[in-house]
């Protein structure tokens, strides 16, 4: 049985309990105090300290606030002309979404990976053994979703284990069991995939029409990559969430290489062999 | 922020005074992206793996002008004699700059737990070891040859049953792609410049790789006032026609890079690509070249073009840094055709 996740963004609140849940269960170190100024997003990105990540995307979409708001209607939702003329049609949206590593079905980093210290676990996730692992960074650019990084002091890769030694126990993953509106879902990725796409058609009926998955192999597009075990779903472009539309598959062009590369060497080697000629 | 574009920005719209921060009067809210942060990470390599890409390189190209002269039975003892040693000392420095900048380098040994055909990594770190156990054995028989071992006693009585000249043979292939894995390697990552590259990344890489390797031995050569004059003139010729190859084939990388190319250009790396590589290690070299051989002419020249492929090494190695930390290339790259697809598998 593969197991996954199923990130409901509709759902999120923003809260960031899995973020922490994640930080504490699995002894994560802290990121350092940073702050960014741009939100109220402090974390920034996946990392190999942050397995979770719960973007904050101040989404006002085309709407225009301006002349004299009054805020007060404004929280009331009042639809009526406001006074001076000022337009106003909501103060738009915010939008969460807590990333994770996508536990690739074909995955970038365990192709990458020399030292096989990236594998796929009897759960079928994405999992590096640390006691492996020997740091030469090869997984960190081969992500198409930039989950890996290779933290300093320790040297090694590290990234979303799905909460293995979890996993083993019978337990549910620690974001998942923190999640406290149910936006992070852990199970079979056959039954996730069902019910994402109800919830998909639920926020249709509702007039949402712009919700869909992400992370299949038939909508968002991962080339090559054979679709995530950690789904998403989302209500705007994956850009937005700083997904990339078209991920692909980076060792598919290997081979080319390396055959492109042959026939460079036997044209220089010609070359060599007739710069010998009298 | 100086007060006149502070008063700018108050007074956006019809003057009004703006109430938040919006994404239709902000210019840099206009992107399609979360806070220009990028979406994939840089690879953390230092100086270390540029600098194994250039002397790996010039292991790759001397292996590859011995053999050809080997081949050919063009017998310049000397010639063999500085190919052997370089090469040696190529394939031992390689593979410490390489676990030099490894996170936890006494576990370099992981390396060789398993073979993957699919990673790049792999595949280099089983020729560098295949390629540097070959260039041992035939040192070791030079070294023998050159009486560096002693006169007439065991080990010299063993060494001299290698068969350099079939290790010759064999190293070969093994060395050329050291030589241009080094290139593939880098264009098997999500990095859009270095990924859109693939089709020409491994053949400049090679092709860089022999210009430096013939230039080092044209300089070593020239400068010792060694080597046979036949020898020296094929590495005029070669020296010639492989700047020229290079030339050809970084421009079709630019070609094929395109807007993904902006990189090598931008304040940073252009110092090393423009001035370095394209000015400094190729059209200066080129012209030296050109016309009657001449040995100062020829020694400037060599010590141009290895500057030069350092500088490329470099210049690729940085300008992918900028790559991958730049969201507005990642999402162009992966927005449209351009992502390689998995319906176009070579
Ligand atoms: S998202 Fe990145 S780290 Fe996770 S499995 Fe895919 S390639 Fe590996
Ligand atoms: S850093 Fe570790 S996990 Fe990543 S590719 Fe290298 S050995 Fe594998």
């Amino acid at each position: 049985m593969a197991t996954g996740f199923l990130t409901d963004t509709t759902v999120c609140i923003g809260c960031k309990a899995c973020e922490v849940a994640c930080k504490q269960w699995n002894q994560l170190p802290a990121d350092g105090y940073e702050f960014t100024g741009d939100s109220y997003d402090n974390t920034k990105q996946l990392s190999g300290t942050t397995w979770r990540h719960v973007a904050f995307i101040e989404n006002p979409k085309k709407r225009r606030l301006t002349g004299d708001v009054d805020l007060v209607a404004l929280a009331e939702d009042v639809t009526e002309p406001l006074p001076g003329g000022a337009e106003l049609d909501a103060l738009g949206r915010w939008a969460f979404m807590s990333d994770v590593c996508k536990h690739c079905v074909a995955a970038p980093c365990q192709q990458a990976c020399p030292t096989g210290s990236i594998i796929r676990n009897e759960f079928d996730n994405v999992y590096i053994q640390p006691d492996i692992c020997n740091g030469c960074g090869y997984c960190v650019p081969a992500c198409p979703y930039g989950v890996i990084t290779q933290v300093p002091n320790d040297g090694r890769a590290f990234k979303c284990t799905l909460c293995y030694d979890r996993q083993i126990d019978g337990l549910e993953p620690a974001c998942a069991k923190a999640c406290p509106t149910n936006s992070i879902q852990f199970g079979d990725v056959e039954d996730l995939k069902v019910i994402a796409e109800q919830r998909v058609q639920e926020l249709q009926d509702k007039g949402y029409t712009q919700a869909y998955v992400w992370g299949t192999p038939e909508v968002g597009g991962t080339g090559g990559i054979d679709g995530n075990h950690s789904k998403f779903i989302l209500m705007d472009e994956p850009e937005v969430y700083n997904l990339p539309r078209h991920p692909f598959l980076p060792q598919e062009k290997f081979r080319g290489g390396v055959i492109a590369s042959a026939v460079a060497a036997t044209v220089l080697g010609a070359v060599v062999a007739l710069a010998f000629r009298d | 922020m100086s007060e006149t574009t502070r008063q700018d920005s108050v007074q956006q719209g019809n003057g009004k005074v703006q109430t938040s921060h919006h994404p239709e009067t902000d210019p840099n809210r206009k992107d399609k992206h979360y806070y220009g942060i990028p979406p994939i990470k840089h690879a953390h390599w230092t100086w270390q793996v540029p600098v194994y890409f250039w002397i790996g390189g010039i292991g790759a190209g001397v292996q590859m002008f011995s053999t050809v002269a080997q081949i050919l039975g063009h017998g310049d003892k000397d010639l063999q004699r500085v190919s052997r040693y370089t090469v040696l000392v190529t394939m031992v420095l390689s593979p410490i700059l390489l676990i030099w900048d490894l996170g936890r380098p006494e576990r370099f040994l992981n390396m060789m737990r398993v073979i993957k055909l699919r990673s790049p990594m792999s595949t280099q770190s089983w020729s560098l070891v295949a390629f540097g156990n070959l260039a041992g054995l035939i040192a070791a028989r030079q070294a023998a040859e050159d009486g560096l071992l002693g006169t007439d006693n065991v080990l010299v009585r063993l060494t001299k049953l290698i068969p350099d000249r079939l290790l010759s043979l064999l190293a070969l292939p093994v060395g050329l792609n050291v030589g241009s894995n080094t290139g593939n390697l880098i264009s098997a990552t999500s990095v859009p410049i270095w990924a859109r590259n693939w089709v020409f990344m491994g053949p400049v890489f090679l092709t860089s790789g022999l210009s430096t390797a013939l230039s080092w031995l044209s300089l070593y050569l020239r400068l010792t006032r060694s080597g046979r004059p036949e020898t020296l003139h094929a590495l005029h010729r070669a020296e010639k026609a492989t700047i020229l190859i290079e030339a050809g084939l970084i421009a079709a990388s630019l070609f094929r890079m395109s807007r993904w190319a902006k990189p090598l250009f931008s304040k940073t790396v252009a110092p090393l690509f423009v001035g370095g590589t394209l000015i400094g290690g190729i059209a200066a070299p080129f012209a030296l070249l050109r016309g009657e051989e001449d040995r100062r002419k020829s020694i400037l020249a060599s010590v141009l073009v290895l500057i030069g492929g350092l500088a490329f090494r470099f210049a690729m190695i940085r300008a992918g840094r900028i790559s991958a930390d730049d969201p507005e290339a990642y999402f162009t790259f992966t927005s449209g055709e351009n992502a390689p697809q998995p319906e176009d598998k070579v």
